[in-house]
């Protein structure tokens, strides 16, 4: 039977070689340099030295824009685990925060109960109904899920170009009052932050503890198994496509009433930001893998990157260079890691 | 014997290597002679592949040294082994499938002119490194299409033309057919002619006796015995194996009277596959499906499973006619399949032991979609436990188990679905004796639980062990059926070969 000597030894070693204790070292650790370097300045109303970059607004800031990433990152990370991956997102956002800010201004309720619900509806539904196209592609044409969501990456943005004709499209107050809740704090506001956390969480619940969760897991790491195992690999496939839609309609949600408008040109690029966070995350690119945590985590590690070159004031030119190379670095070091592993494993159970 | 001669060709001297918790060789000592086919024999675990893989420089030793002609030599990677005359011929090919053989061959010195690949010089070279062992075979096939066989003639002709004297064979028979398989041995002899020395790494007993000069014996780890294969027959050989008594390992088949029909297959056809297959198991009953490689039988337990769309027929379970165009219909109707190649079909490697036994039954037992993780986790200790997987952790990553555990983790995931029906495939290819054994020992238990069960196996001495009655079939079609008693090797090689 166990004594608890051999069992304190292995776990502290887990916790140690785990990526999660990694992510967090090097976020903690980045913080505290930047907090070394960032300098003070003189706050106007109190007249305090203040941190640069440790002090309430800068840090909310920095989650604040994090957050928006990480909700992606959570249904983006479902793809990625069950061997696909989802380009369209960016589009996705751009999409359902258009539609749903038309949509908004054309009914002009009364009422700011009705216009967060139905705000809430149309977005969600319309990130629904993407992802439900990519998925019933990515199954029925069986075409690689990169092309068909570059496609779509292309259509939806285009969709979204047409109806907005282009332009920028005010949402009404009530969103952004809702999302701008300060709960008494001065010009802090932590919605969306919260939002990323109750995302994340449920995002972990349900990789983790449900039986879709765990199909997804066994689709990416052997659909052969999968079948044999008597799983619905088309079900689940378009349900991973469904959720990352899910995310990107509520990500769009967050984002456009926080910023008070929507427009075509949203979340250009943000694909790749939300792919870079799942992989940063330990995501494998060939299914099987990955943490809705950990891509919550690689979300932060690459907003801290970007926020580091601003906060000290770097050339901001540099900016694409650093979260490249950062992206590389970071996916090498897990990929070291994991290979140190396997060789241990491999080695162990071989006769 | 050879000791007070001069040195043997190869000496392992006090060879140790450690893994994080296995010591996998303790300081193994034996010499292996010049142009001999040397055999490297034990159950799984016991050391055998990891020394086929230290000699090819694909691990570092911990301790001891390894002697070549009497001279030290330094094996820290694969480069090293080839530049001393080492080939190694593995258990899983490796090679560029999207690549021609020729391509292949030459892939480390490609003939080229200016920066341009010449077609033609590929193809000579290519060919004359494949006469060299007398294989003939189209060498603009890209790799990925010849049969395993074929790949392993290109393997070896590509060892051989790297100026290899010791080839490393690492159960090179595994997932071949008895011709194919006969037809290897063939080449291995033929190079024993040409005073290359082979070692050869098997599970297979019978292809020792009639392949090898000389046997070492590893259990555990460390050395038990290195003899010439003339002075032993099979049961002394299993005993220094396993160190335990040869009766012990193959317990006597209980009879079990059949019970009431359980799966009943009537015409069941599909195109290019197999045609008009008709048989029915009872509870208690072991129906072998046996046959050559081709002639079928894997698809006929796919088509009973679900998972070939084009099939038609009619199945039915216990009396009741059953629809099944997918694995879930099977599976309600009871049915399950433990698939053959474990890896590819059987398992997700990526998921812990746990994880995988509770795979087929995930849904059914979870709560509106939440899986109990202590429901599975006990589920999962429950079958760890009766079928002995080793190590006994349920956390472990299936990774890290040896094939024969890997294998009782398959079979696990369809005894804990409960099926009164179970199709097997294959269970022993590539496990070691004692997992053989104790894996015969559950299908034996099963049937006599109830169970009705069709197996599948390409070993005769399984089929005719295990089974209460042989289906043979031939390129598709059912070409007879044998009862036990009058089964043998024989008479089912005839009815399988046509002859």
């Amino acid at each position: 039977m166990r004594t608890p000597g051999t069992t304190v030894l292995p776990m502290l070693r887990i916790l140690l070689g785990s990526q999660q204790t990694g992510l967090i070292l090097v976020i903690l650790l980045l913080g505290a340099v930047l907090s070394v370097f960032a300098g003070y300045h003189v706050d106007r109303t109190t007249g305090e030295l203040v941190n640069n970059f440790l002090n309430s607004r800068t840090l909310m800031q920095t989650a604040t824009d994090a957050s928006f990433f990480v909700i992606m990152a959570v249904g983006a990370t479902m793809v990625i685990i069950s061997g696909g991956i989802d380009l369209s997102v960016g589009s996705i956002y751009a999409l359902s925060g258009v539609m749903t800010a038309m949509v908004l201004r054309s009914m002009d309720l009364e009422g700011p109960f009705a216009v967060v619900a139905l705000a809430v509806l149309t977005c969600v539904s319309l990130g629904v109904l993407c992802g439900l196209l990519n998925g019933l592609m990515v199954v029925g044409l069986r075409v690689h899920p990169f092309i068909v969501t570059l496609g779509t990456m292309w259509v939806f943005r285009g969709v979204a170009f047409v109806a907005s004709e282009a332009e920028s499209i005010l949402v009404p107050q009530p969103l952004t009052d809702a999302i701008k809740l300060s709960f008494g704090a001065d010009a802090l506001y932590p919605m969306p932050m919260i939002i990323m956390l109750l995302i994340t969480a449920a995002g972990a619940v349900y990789l983790s503890r449900t039986v879709m969760g765990r199909h997804i897991f066994a689709v990416g790491g052997n659909v052969e198994a999968g079948r044999y195992a008597g799983l619905r690999i088309d079900r689940i496939l378009v349900g991973v496509y469904v959720v990352s839609g899910l995310t990107a309609g509520i990500a769009a949600l967050v984002g456009s009433s926080y910023y008070g408008s929507a427009s075509c040109a949203d979340a250009t690029g943000y694909e790749l930001y939300v792919i870079a966070s799942a992989v940063v995350g330990g995501a494998s690119l060939r299914g099987g893998r990955g943490s809705a945590v950990n891509a919550m985590l690689g979300a932060m590690l690459i907003v801290l990157i970007r926020q580091s070159i601003r906060t000290l004031h770097l050339d901001q030119n540099y900016e694409w260079v650093v979260i490249g190379c950062a992206i590389i670095v970071a996916v090498v070091l897990d990929q070291v890691n994991r290979r140190l592993t396997a060789r241990r494993l491999a080695g162990a159970g071989a006769g | 014997m050879a000791s007070n001669r001069t040195n043997p060709y190869i000496e392992f001297d006090r060879i140790t290597k450690r893994f994080p918790g296995v010591t996998a060789l303790d300081e193994v000592t034996f010499g292996i002679e010049a142009g001999t086919c040397h055999a490297v024999v034990g159950e799984n675990g016991a050391g055998k592949s990891t020394l086929g893989r230290i000699l090819t420089g694909i691990y570092d030793l911990d301790g001891g040294e390894i002697r070549m002609d009497g001279r030290p030599v330094q094996l820290v990677e694969p480069g090293d082994a080839l530049d001393l005359g080492i080939g190694m011929v593995h258990q899983e090919l490796v090679f560029c499938e999207n690549l021609t053989v020729a391509e292949n061959l030459c892939l480390g010195s490609l003939p080229a002119r200016g920066g341009f690949v010449s077609e033609r010089k590929m193809a000579d070279r290519a060919l004359r490194l494949l006469s060299a062992i007398e294989a003939e075979m189209n060498v603009d096939t890209p790799i990925g299409e010849l049969p395993v066989a074929q790949q392993q003639l290109v393997q070896i002709a590509a060892a051989l033309g790297s100026g290899a004297r010791v080839i490393v064979f690492d159960e090179p028979t595994s997932s071949l057919s008895h011709v194919e398989a006969e037809r290897l041995r063939e080449n291995i002899r033929h190079l024993k002619s040409k005073g290359v020395t082979s070692i050869y790494i098997s599970h297979d007993l019978d292809e020792i006796f009639r392949l090898c000069d000389v046997v070492t014996v590893l259990r555990d780890g460390r050395h038990v015995a290195t003899r010439p294969v003339a002075e032993l027959d099979r049961p002394a050989l299993i005993n220094l194996m396993i160190g335990r008594t040869f009766e012990a390992y193959f317990p006597s088949h209980v009879d079990t009277e059949p019970g009431r029909e359980m799966l009943a297959v009537e015409n069941l056809s599909s195109p290019g596959r197999f045609e008009d297959v008709s048989f029915s198991v009872r509870s208690g009953e072991v129906l072998a499906l046996a046959g050559l490689v081709g002639a079928g039988r894997t698809e006929v337990l796919q088509a009973v499973f679900g998972l070939d769309p084009m099939a038609t027929g009619r199945i039915s379970v216990s009396g009741r006619p059953a629809r099944i165009r997918h694995p879930i219909d099977a599976m309600r109707s009871g049915i399950g399949l433990v698939p053959e190649d474990r890896k590819r079909f059987g398992l997700v490697l990526s998921l812990r032991v746990e994880q995988n036994i509770g795979l087929p039954t995930l849904a059914s037992r979870s709560d509106f979609g939440w899986i109990r993780g202590r429901r599975e986790e006990d589920l999962a200790r429950d079958y760890v436990r009766r079928l002995s997987v080793r190590p006994d952790n349920v956390r472990y990553d299936t990774t890290g188990l040896s094939g024969g555990n890997q294998q009782k983790v398959v079979l696990a995931k369809w005894l804990a679905a409960n099926c009164p029906i179970l199709l097997i495939d294959e269970p022993t290819r590539g496990v070691d004796v004692g997992a053989k054994s104790e894996m015969h020992a559950l299908i034996d238990q099963l049937a006599h639980e109830g169970t009705a069960i069709v197996l599948v196996s390409s070993e005769l001495p399984e089929v005719l062990n295990l089974s209460t009655r042989i289906l043979v079939l031939r390129s598709g079609r059912v070409a007879g059926e044998l009862s036990r008693e009058e089964a043998d090797q024989g008479a089912v090689m005839r009815v399988m070969a046509g002859v």
